[in-house]
């Protein structure tokens, strides 16, 4: 056995030095096509969003958005249903209706994707963050995080954005796959559209 | 590494003196021993270190100027920079310079981490952020094995430890997928035939156990973990008795299931609140494994034993005067009591010892 990490060992070989790097970046080119088909093909909805907090240490400046459908009681659901396996953590699918003056709002929540949804309707996957109350009380409620809860903004600006977010003229635009995953293509500040082109 | 040349060294003197070995053989040792001296040396180590800075470089150059920078681009930047550091770990190689070599692979791992994060950002994925860490330490596992670099593998298995880690202490609740990934990266180490790996898995697997007694049973199962524990420190002693072959494994087994014992007997008595008569017989019976611990290695020349044993007598002591100072039990009387079992224990251990030597000098 070998005690070192700078002990005499054959060095890697071209080949396989190739391999590594052809898989490393398939995978992270894998990353890529699909939030761009996410993007391309998903059903887009415009969701109003609400001030949190900004900085992310590795990842420059962003914007924290927070989402009116969360957190979710069970009371103001039809038939106040239970939140079985939807504990910290778990897979959680939610699905929205668009109300008459556009809005989007909660029809229901589950654990597995619901094996039929009304024509109009759009199912949101996302992870349990936090749920609270006991389970069949009046005061549960379950607060879910979908993945599209932060913006990178360049930096400097994310200040700005803030203010907007706290006046409430700034919208989501997201996009909602087929599975359920969502992804940010871009905000609707007062009216207007901004969204990053899409890379090819 | 550095300790074993010195002995060597005076070994080698020694075996000439008697004649085992030729001034050839002698000489021949001494090159290959400043062969190896070569490349564990400074350089590479100041290698690993330079890859890590580029790598942060890379990654705070990016996101510093990810505004600026057209998105396709950046996209190039990051698979240059992996693609660059395998191609310089190739040279390296090639060149027989495998710490360099060691040193140019980490730094491509940590780019296709940075890869991870930046991507992320830049579609405003604000993913799970265990799933990423997971990702990375499939990608750093693939290096490791293809390339057959222990660096490469030693930190898939911090980021699988970090893994676990986030996944525990967001469900709060046991990550049993943390195995995999452990067992994943243990069988590389295994593979490589790298010994120091495995005590990092051993390491990673103690911690694990250890968090279970913290989790399970709404965070009050300790007594598993020292049931745990024992049972590795009992199959170690039974491969030490019937599997002679194994015998290298009986040092880490013992010395790793004694720690994860420990760790489990300090959480009862200390993290637990337990009555003062649980209390006495759980620092007893602590006491009575940790003295055990310490006549073993003596007797069978394992020194991890002996301080370990030590180490935790010591541990046990202080914490047990530091939670019965001023309490009914009376930290002097119980000074005592062990005072007076110990004292006891060793007129055995010096009886049994005599009893030994005389027996041997009769026959």
């Amino acid at each position: 056995m070998s005690n070192s990490i700078g002990g005499w060992r054959p060095g890697p070989t071209w080949r396989w030095l190739c391999v590594a790097a052809v898989i490393q970046t398939a995978v992270l080119w894998s990353i890529v096509a699909k939030r761009q088909a996410l993007l391309r093909d998903g059903k887009e909805i415009a969701l109003p969003v609400m001030p949190v907090d900004p900085r992310d240490l590795f990842r420059g400046d962003y914007v924290t958005l927070g989402y009116e459908l969360t957190p979710i009681k069970s009371m103001a659901l039809d038939g106040r249903p239970s939140f079985d396996g939807l504990s910290k953590g778990a897979i959680a699918y939610v699905t929205l209706h668009q109300s008459v003056d556009e809005s989007w709002l909660v029809r229901s929540i589950s654990a597995k994707f619901p094996e039929r949804v009304d024509n109009g309707d759009i199912v949101i996957r996302g992870r349990v963050a936090y749920h609270w109350g006991t389970a069949g009380s009046s005061d549960e409620s379950i607060d879910v995080r979908f993945g599209i809860e932060r913006y990178f903004v360049p930096e400097g600006t994310g200040a700005l954005l803030e203010t907007k977010v706290r006046d409430k003229a700034i919208k989501a635009l997201v996009a909602v796959g087929a599975d359920g995953t969502a992804g940010i293509k871009g905000l609707l500040i007062d009216g207007q559209r901004h969204e990053d082109p899409p890379l090819f | 590494m550095w300790g074993y040349q010195k002995r060597l060294a005076a070994d080698l003197s020694r075996w000439k003196a008697n004649g085992w070995l030729t001034d050839e053989g002698e000489a021949q040792i001494a090159r290959e021993l400043v062969s190896n001296r070569r490349n564990f040396g400074l350089a590479p180590a100041l290698g690993v270190l330079a890859s890590v800075l580029l790598a942060f470089a890379v990654m705070s150059f990016v996101a510093a100027h990810w505004q600026d920078i057209a998105r396709g681009a950046r996209l190039v930047i990051l698979f240059a920079s992996m693609w660059t550091g395998y191609a310089v770990a190739g040279m390296f190689g090639a060149r027989g310079q495998s710490g360099m070599s060691d040193a140019a692979i980490l730094f491509a791992v940590a780019v296709f981490g940075a890869s991870i994060a930046l991507i992320s950002q830049m579609f405003h994925i604000d993913g799970h952020a265990p799933d990423g860490v997971a990702l990375w330490a499939a990608g750093a596992l693939l290096s490791g094995v293809l390339l057959r670099s222990n660096a490469a593998v030693a930190f898939a298995m911090g980021l699988v430890a970090v893994w676990g880690a986030l996944e525990t202490f967001e469900r709060a609740a046991v990550f049993w997928p943390f195995l995999l990934g452990w067992a994943a990266v243990s069988a590389a180490f295994l593979w490589q035939r790298w010994r120091p790996g495995l005590h990092l898995s051993a390491l990673a697997v103690s911690a694990f156990v250890i968090a279970l007694g913290y989790v399970l049973s709404d965070g009050h199962d300790h007594a598993l973990v020292v049931a745990l524990g024992l049972m590795a420190v009992v199959s170690g002693l039974a491969i030490e008795r019937f599997e002679p072959a194994w015998h290298v494994a009986v040092e880490p087994v013992v010395g790793y299931g004694l720690m994860t014992t420990f760790a489990g007997a300090m959480a009862l008595q200390f993290g637990e609140n337990p009555s003062g008569v649980a209390l006495i017989v759980m620092a007893s019976l602590t006491l009575l494994v940790l003295i055990g611990s310490i006549a073993y290695g003596m007797s069978t020349r394992r020194p991890s034993a002996i301080w370990l044993g030590y180490l935790g007598f010591s541990i046990e002591i202080l914490a047990l005067y530091a939670k019965t100072v001023g309490t009914i039990l009376g930290t002097s009387l119980f000074f005592l009591v062990a005072g007076v079992l110990v004292a006891a224990l060793a007129a055995l251990a010096w009886r049994l010892a005599h009893r030994s030597a005389e027996s041997e000098r009769s026959s």
